[in-house]
């Protein structure tokens, strides 16, 4: 079995995004999106399972490739990534673009995904990929059984529904699905001798364009300042009060 | 512009989030139909203000990137410009799928968008609604993902007048359907929400969240950070991957406010916040702050209400 998982290296969470013209400001050192962790997860209890080769797709800045080093040290085989200047504020259907032409590549039988980056939360390449490579996407997944078979439960919008995994697809899966590994320390140095290779561009087939054009980032006063009340003991009170006024009680 | 809705049946009936965009397209005079995909075998979703066709699935397989070839066909046939979903589960399985058959990346998260001389633009919420993204769409179709709320929805009679086409199932076979039973206010439509965060230390400390709930007649949200560690079911999680709530009083128990939070509520009416950090971030959008500890605050508000 081939597991290809995406992981995206994203700039630290804990820092505010920054746009320069429509597009994320990116440092050179990024992180891996705890998003993509839980599709890792995924990933590497198969392959103890079924003995399958994991390997790490992804697109964008490489930078210093610590957010890759990252999804190495889970426990992931090897990784491959596209980083090219045409590339740049690339929209989501390009973006499922390349990383369906790496899935190829990799002649990948699962493919697995988050459901959404942090960073850009558009929230559609998994199914994108997955019409690209003419491949039904099993999204949304919150819980993984695996035993002979794999059963995978897809959250919907009136509760959940279980479908048994078939050989080839692609899969999201939600934040929580699964509790994502802590590396220790010897998977952290076994990770420094992965292979992580560049893939050109130039041996991808992409046919998509940039539809989408940025006009323009407005900023807008959010900030309500309210009353602000320091809890002595008395300030529920405060809150019954409000309640009254807006007739909830 | 020719446009065609996605819709999706909720309760016998149209979605709220299809409505809230079919009053959108109505207010720009686009030349609107809906094709509605779902499983129910009698719904009644024919509306009077446009055409309607129903995409009816097998709900014993899973089978919508068949729903979604269907509507490619539609595209072309109707010669379809402007494409419009709700981001649902299901809208965002489909609106990504169609992306690919017509070449045409979607933008998501669309809080507003306008038509003019045949070019479609959009705004979309970020960095937790503090900054307003603008797009222009140079494609022949256009298609948009659009959050629930964004817009007001619109009155209709619904009655029975609508083409219904079978859709085929397919080889991944569903079981094991499981429907939350919805007891209570629910999230969409609730005048109240309180939600909780991380400040309620434990899970079982939302006994106090459910007590208040019932006595202000409120439904229960959460933030992502709780839902994963399991304490809430995924459907109760609002924010940017959740559900959008826009109540007339929101009561945030413990909750910092991170972006991904605020993006879900930060339209309700009267937000109320009680957290221990004065400097979270939820506190500018409060209109009523407490510093302080949920857990000390919450049982006497029951004790008082």
């Amino acid at each position: 079995m081939k597991i290809a998982v995406c992981a995206k290296q994203i700039p630290d969470p804990a820092n505010e995004v920054t746009y320069s013209n429509g597009t994320i400001e990116r440092p050179e050192e990024q992180v891996l999106d705890d998003t993509d962790r839980y599709g890792i997860e995924v990933a590497l209890q198969l392959k103890e399972k079924f003995d399958a080769e994991v390997t790490i797709i992804s697109m964008g800045p490489s930078g210093t490739q610590k957010g890759l080093q990252q999804a190495l040290q889970m426990g992931a085989d090897k990784a491959v990534f596209v980083d090219d200047e045409s590339l740049k504020g690339a929209n989501s259907l390009m973006t499922a673009n390349v990383l369906s032409e790496l899935a190829k590549s990799l002649s990948a039988d699962i493919v697995i995904f988050g459901t959404e980056s942090t960073d850009g939360y558009s929230g559609t390449v998994p199914q994108q990929v997955s019409r690209y490579l003419d491949l039904e996407c099993i999204s949304y997944v919150k819980a993984v059984e695996i035993n002979d078979n794999v059963t995978l439960t897809r959250q919907t919008v009136e509760g959940s529904e279980k479908l048994n995994m078939p050989e080839k697809c692609v899969i999201s899966v939600t934040a929580g699905g699964v509790e994502p590994r802590y590396p220790n320390f010897k998977d952290i140095m076994a990770a420094k001798s992965k292979p992580i290779e560049q893939v050109s561009i130039s041996d991808l087939s992409i046919n998509t364009t940039q539809n989408l054009e940025f006009i323009d980032i407005e900023t807008v006063e959010n900030s309500k300042s309210g009353e602000k009340i320091t809890d002595e003991g008395e300030a529920y009170q405060e809150i019954v009060n409000k309640l009254k006024e807006l007739k909830v009680i | 512009m020719k446009t065609l809705i996605i819709g999706e049946i909720i309760n016998n009936n149209l979605s709220s989030g299809t409505l809230e965009i079919l009053g959108k397209a109505k207010s720009l005079e686009l030349d609107v139909q809906v094709v509605t995909v779902g499983s129910d075998e009698n719904p009644s979703i024919g509306v009077d203000l446009c055409k309607q066709t129903y995409l009816k699935r097998q709900n014993n397989s899973l089978n919508l990137s068949k729903a979604a070839t269907k509507i490619s066909e539609i595209i072309k046939n109707e010669e379809i410009n402007l494409i419009l979903g709700s981001s649902t589960y299901m809208c965002r399985d489909l609106i990504s799928f169609l992306s690919v058959d017509l070449n045409s990346s979607p933008v998501s998260n669309v809080i507003d968008f306008d038509v003019a001389s045949g070019n479609v633009s959009t705004v979309n919420s970020i960095n937790g609604g503090e900054s307003l993204y603008k797009t222009k769409i140079n494609s022949d179709q256009s298609l948009l993902l659009i959050r629930p709320k964004a817009f007001d929805p619109v009155e209709v009679n619904f009655n029975d007048d609508f083409e219904t086409i079978d859709l085929d199932g397919s080889d991944l076979e569903v079981f094991d359907i499981f429907i939350e039973e919805k007891s209570g206010p629910q999230l969409e439509d609730s005048k109240v929400v309180i939600s909780a965060g991380r400040g309620m230390v434990d899970k079982e400390n939302l006994e106090l969240i459910e007590t208040l709930a019932s006595k202000l007649n409120a439904a229960i949200g959460g933030t992502r950070a709780i839902v994963d560690a399991g304490w809430m079911p995924y459907s109760q999680q609002v924010g940017q991957t959740g559900k959008t709530v826009k109540p007339d009083v929101y009561i945030a128990c413990g909750i910092s406010g991170a972006t991904q939070h605020q993006v879900g509520m930060k339209d309700s009416k009267f937000v109320i916040a009680i957290n221990k950090d004065e400097e979270a971030p939820i506190f500018q959008l409060a209109d009523l702050g407490i510093v302080g500890d949920t857990l000390s605050v919450i049982p006497k508000l029951n004790d008082n209400i």
